[in-house]
């Protein structure tokens, strides 16, 4: 157990397209949001600093496409592997993302834990809040990708909705009110929930470096995900995860990108939740 | 847009004499500015510039500002008295080469100080009669008159023609902006806002409105007039109005080609913000045994499949963010315990 001991966890294809998906969420958020709260005078100065109409739209569909892609591309390559070589572990189990019984485990474990009514559950290769992140990511893009499609093309779009409905059903304004609060809905969730859970615990502050250099201390690994390194000795394939230390470099440039991302994250959610509390009162 | 074909249909002709006497005027200033310190005959614009451009030679005349009760709103508001000329010069009033005396006509004969108290500018009668009538049989004066309102004037949309008067008079005084300028568009909305508050407010939280509130009202951003008109304003429950059945197709396919039956069924004032619209949807729910054409209306109704999403949203928005935010501070609060109760542990 030593902190110069490291072991793979992602794969370059997947920090590839964390890492596109990052420049494009930063891009869909940072220019769909002034449209959202236009009476405040910092969405005003953003979307002036985004370029302004029309160029903070062109920027916000050119992310879409990227984040549509990268998605896309994450299926593909789901699908060919359940499909062609056979990974059934991809879909159920230990290896998969989809929930199972001993996420439920973990949840009540944790509820003890929080209370101090037992020690941190040891949880499995994926924590159940990290699937039910992916999960919504996955989903959240879908209805992003869909709405938007309909605001993007809303003439073409509407000849879609059956005759006999066109009369109540709105799709463009329905379309609006998804994409919108879906929006808000991904923004602040990326923003505050998934930065706290992975870079800002007191563990990990200030930067998770795990999905830039896509590795992992073996002190992290026993200490956060017990049951999988106990699977890993048990079956004899710790070692083909063995590898080499991040470099230094590397773990600079985590920092230097990493960090301004998080102040920009956590200001801009910051201003979003500010803004939704005045629509309330 | 019907403004702009005024413009520039029917001052043409006003426009070559008055570029005549611009120049002459000009070459005459120059001659008699050298034997005269203070020219006679208020009859040019650069007599009257003489004192309105200079904060200190208005002072020493009569004020540079002037208190005024605006005849609408019945506001006090201390306008500035002080003319921008180059300001005046962009403006399309200015551009055209017009004489203060043009539009302010009982100062023809006056010489040096005047009567501070002017008349009223008359747009209509001389000038802008075309759509000042249409204007005056609209079905939007109309209306206000049988309910006892007072119709705007000219000047009470086109607030950057009412010079001293405006908000933004006070700034640039004379600054008379263009129709399509975006800082006239800007001022429409607005206006027209002004009275009709819940259409401002459904407006801007919709498509068009939410860009046009982030300042942007180019003519690519639809305003209040260019769906809904402008002089012969019908209310948009009539047929024969812009955003009637019949018109709206041809209104809306102008920015979206192919805009067609099912497209123009767009609702661009959603009421899913308004509280009277929960008030008349609960109202219909509870009376659906004695009156089951109210529930009816609700199915009929766009905003309220609109309201489902909607009040959908705001109640997983804040069942998401209630749980996951404690689960985020109770792990951070279990995590710096753990950490402690391991030092305590080294220690010992």
């Amino acid at each position: 157990m030593s902190d110069n001991t490291f072991y793979m966890r992602f794969s370059l294809f997947h920090r590839l397209g964390h890492f596109l998906t990052i420049i494009s969420f930063f891009g869909l958020v940072l220019t769909g949001m002034p449209l959202v709260f236009k009476d405040a005078a910092w969405a005003r100065w953003l979307y002036e600093v985004m370029g302004g109409y029309p160029t903070a739209g062109i920027i916000h569909r050119f992310c879409a496409v990227l984040t549509f892609l990268v998605a896309f591309v994450h299926f593909l390559w789901l699908s060919y592997n359940i499909g062609v070589k056979n990974k059934g572990n991809y879909l159920w189990g230990a290896d998969s993302l989809i929930p199972n019984p001993k996420d439920l485990e973990d949840v009540l474990g944790d509820i003890k834990w929080f209370f101090g009514l037992g020690p941190r559950p040891r949880y499995g290769k994926w924590i159940y809040w990290e699937k039910i992140e992916y999960l919504s990511l996955m989903w959240g893009t879908i209805v992003m990708a869909v709405s938007g499609l309909i605001l993007w093309y809303p003439v073409q779009a509407v000849k879609f909705v059956p005759g006999f409905l066109a009369q109540i059903i709105d799709l463009p304004s329905l379309a609006l009110i998804v994409h919108r609060y879906e929006g808000i809905l991904a923004a602040v969730f990326i923003f505050t929930i998934h930065f706290i859970h992975t870079h800002l615990l007191p563990d990990k502050v200030p930067v998770d470096e795990a999905m830039f250099t896509g590795r992992v201390t073996e002190h992290d690994l026993i200490h956060e995900r017990g049951t999988q390194y106990d699977m890993l000795v048990k079956e004899n394939k710790l070692h083909e995860l063995k590898a080499t230390p991040p470099s230094c470099m590397a773990s600079f440039g985590c920092k230097l990108i990493g960090i301004p991302l998080l102040i920009i994250g956590l200001v801009v959610s910051a201003l979003m939740i500010a803004g939704l509390l005045v629509l309330l009162i | 847009m019907i403004l702009k074909n005024l413009s520039k249909g029917d001052f043409r002709e006003l426009k070559v004499v008055n570029g005549k006497r611009f120049l002459i005027s000009l070459l005459s200033l120059l001659v008699f500015s050298l034997f005269f310190h203070v020219s006679v005959g208020a009859q040019e614009n650069s007599d009257c510039l003489q004192c309105h451009e200079n904060a200190e030679m208005c002072g020493d005349f009569g004020e540079t500002k002037k208190a005024r009760i605006d005849p609408e709103t019945g506001d006090l508001e201390i306008v500035s008295m002080i003319v921008d000329q180059e300001a005046f010069a962009t403006s399309i009033h200015g551009k055209d080469d017009f004489y203060c005396i043009d539009c302010h006509g009982d100062l023809e004969e006056s010489e040096g100080m005047h009567n501070l108290n002017l008349k009223r500018v008359d747009c209509a009668t001389f000038c802008h009669d075309d759509p000042a009538a249409s204007y005056r049989d609209s079905n939007h004066v109309k209306l206000m008159k049988e309910k006892g309102f007072s119709p705007p004037t000219c000047k009470g949309c086109h607030i950057g023609l009412a010079f001293h008067q405006s908000t933004w008079g006070k700034e640039r005084p004379m600054f008379v902006p263009y129709a399509d300028g975006p800082e006239h568009r800007k001022m429409t909305i607005n206006t027209c806002g002004n009275c009709h508050k819940e259409h401002l407010a459904s407006y801007k939280n919709n498509f068009h409105g939410q860009v046009a509130a982030l300042g942007v009202t180019t003519k690519e951003i639809p305003t209040c007039a260019d769906c809904h008109g402008s002089h012969d304003i019908l209310n948009s429950s009539n047929p024969d109005s812009q955003m009637g059945i019949k018109n709206r197709i041809e209104v809306c396919g102008k920015c979206h080609i192919g805009a067609d039956e099912k497209f123009v069924m767009h609702i661009e004032h959603p009421r899913i913000k308004e509280i009277g619209f929960y008030k008349s949807l609960v109202s219909n729910l509870l009376s659906f045994k004695n009156f089951p054409e109210g529930l009816k209306k609700v199915g009929k109704d766009p905003n309220s499949y609109l309201m489902i999403v909607f009040v959908g949203y705001i109640g997983l928005l804040t069942m998401l963010f209630s749980k996951f935010g404690l689960h985020s501070l109770l792990t951070w609060f279990r995590e710096i315990m753990d950490e402690r109760k391991g030092k305590d542990k080294d220690h010992e």
